[in-house]
């Protein structure tokens, strides 16, 4: 009897897993988003990380692969048209855009929204956006531990996250930290760049 | 057989708890309510904002803002009529001074109208529905979420008569 009871649970238990796991992995689109085998980071330690690299599309349809910027100092800027923060700072981001892109800043939106293409490009051309605008998936939200918005990674040239912050912060933060990615590895990013351009 | 019920817990609870959502918003629950056959209450839902952090109203001032919003699946004996939201407060913020959202803070009543079809069967019906919304503190917005809600309604075939009142209907004695 008191078998037949364990039995109960166990079966019950392994039910419960299946329905779980099926419920997750029939959320979202089926082909992620993640490209190689890069670990999950959350916000708080993402410093020194590898930015996990991922390839979505941008609001032209082309598909576009954080690994392409390589060599180039990224401001990775999760946001959202509802999000009242991400408006906040968006004229900021198109002035340093201006300000350090002919240095190799390269400042990459992701938009986290399910209001659709058309709704996010309307918001971007409103609010006068001059970087890249890409149409975000939760994965690639998941793999940076995005859980707010906005929320930012500061990767320098090589690939490296240098810092992040959750929330809206102050210009000059951002400034800062712009600062601090397009002059770290500068010159390792270069050696390899050149190399590149080498073998090709 | 003691070690497998182990692992399995050991693997099931993780999945779970990776997947406990951030809770900004609770249901505090219904004031106690009942229905006559044939006729509709009123059912307010109570809800809490958690400190620190707001919600739009139902009514935010943008398209682009996502409304707080209810929706009720009863059983089919019941039936769910309109919803009753409360006005927001015209509040600005941190990240934004110069502007003023409509938005619920704290605690936030919604009112449901619910009705007995007039073939419901008297008794305790469970009402089952969530609340949508979208919430945002001084420095941060976070994707939309919904909260469970669950209430009780006691269906009764006639409303008690009130003392001393006067019956209106001459066939009533």
């Amino acid at each position: 009897m008191k078998r037949n009871a364990v039995a109960i649970v166990v079966l019950a238990l392994v039910v419960a897993v299946m329905i779980f796991a099926g419920v997750r992995s029939s959320r979202g689109p089926k082909v992620s988003p993640m490209i190689g085998n890069a670990e999950p980071i959350s916000s708080a330690e993402a410093k020194g990380k590898q930015a996990p690299d991922f390839a979505l599309q941008d609001l032209q349809g082309r598909q576009v692969k954080l690994s392409d910027f390589r060599g180039k100092a990224v401001l990775l800027n999760f946001w959202a048209t509802f999000c009242g923060p991400c408006k906040v700072e968006m004229p900021w981001l198109v002035e340093l855009q201006k300000q350090y892109g002919p240095q190799g800043l390269e400042i990459v939106g992701v938009a986290l929204d399910d209001s659709g293409k058309e709704t996010i490009e309307k918001f971007a051309k409103e609010m006068g956006v001059n970087y890249t605008i890409l149409q975000g998936q939760d994965a690639v939200g998941d793999a940076y531990g995005a859980v707010g918005l906005p929320a930012t990674y500061y990767i320098d040239r090589s690939g490296k996250i240098i810092d992040s912050a959750l929330g809206l912060v102050s210009r000059s933060e951002i400034e800062d930290n712009i600062k601090k990615s397009l002059s770290e590895n500068k010159s390792e990013a270069e050696t390899a760049n050149g190399r590149a351009k080498a073998t090709s | 057989m003691k070690r497998i019920l182990f692992v399995l817990i050991a693997i099931a609870l993780p999945l779970f708890a990776a997947d406990s959502p951030r809770i900004y918003v609770s249901f505090e629950g219904a004031s106690p309510s009942t229905v006559t056959l044939g006729k509709s209450a009123e059912v307010e839902l109570h809800f809490k904002v958690k400190e620190g952090f707001h919600v739009n109203s139902n009514q935010p001032k943008s398209e682009l803002l996502i409304p707080t919003t209810l929706k009720l699946e009863p059983p089919t004996d019941l039936a769910a009529g309109s919803i009753t939201y409360p006005p927001g407060k015209d509040l600005s913020f941190p990240f934004d001074p110069s502007e003023k959202l409509n938005v619920y803070s704290d605690d936030f009543t919604v009112t449901a109208k619910m009705s007995a079809t007039k073939t419901a069967s008297p008794g305790n019906f469970t009402v089952h529905g969530q609340l949508r919304y979208q919430a945002c503190s001084d420095n941060a917005c976070y994707p939309p979420k919904s909260v469970p809600v669950q209430f009780d309604l006691q269906v009764v075939n006639q409303a008690k008569r009130a003392h001393g009142t006067t019956p209106q209907n001459p066939h009533i004695k």
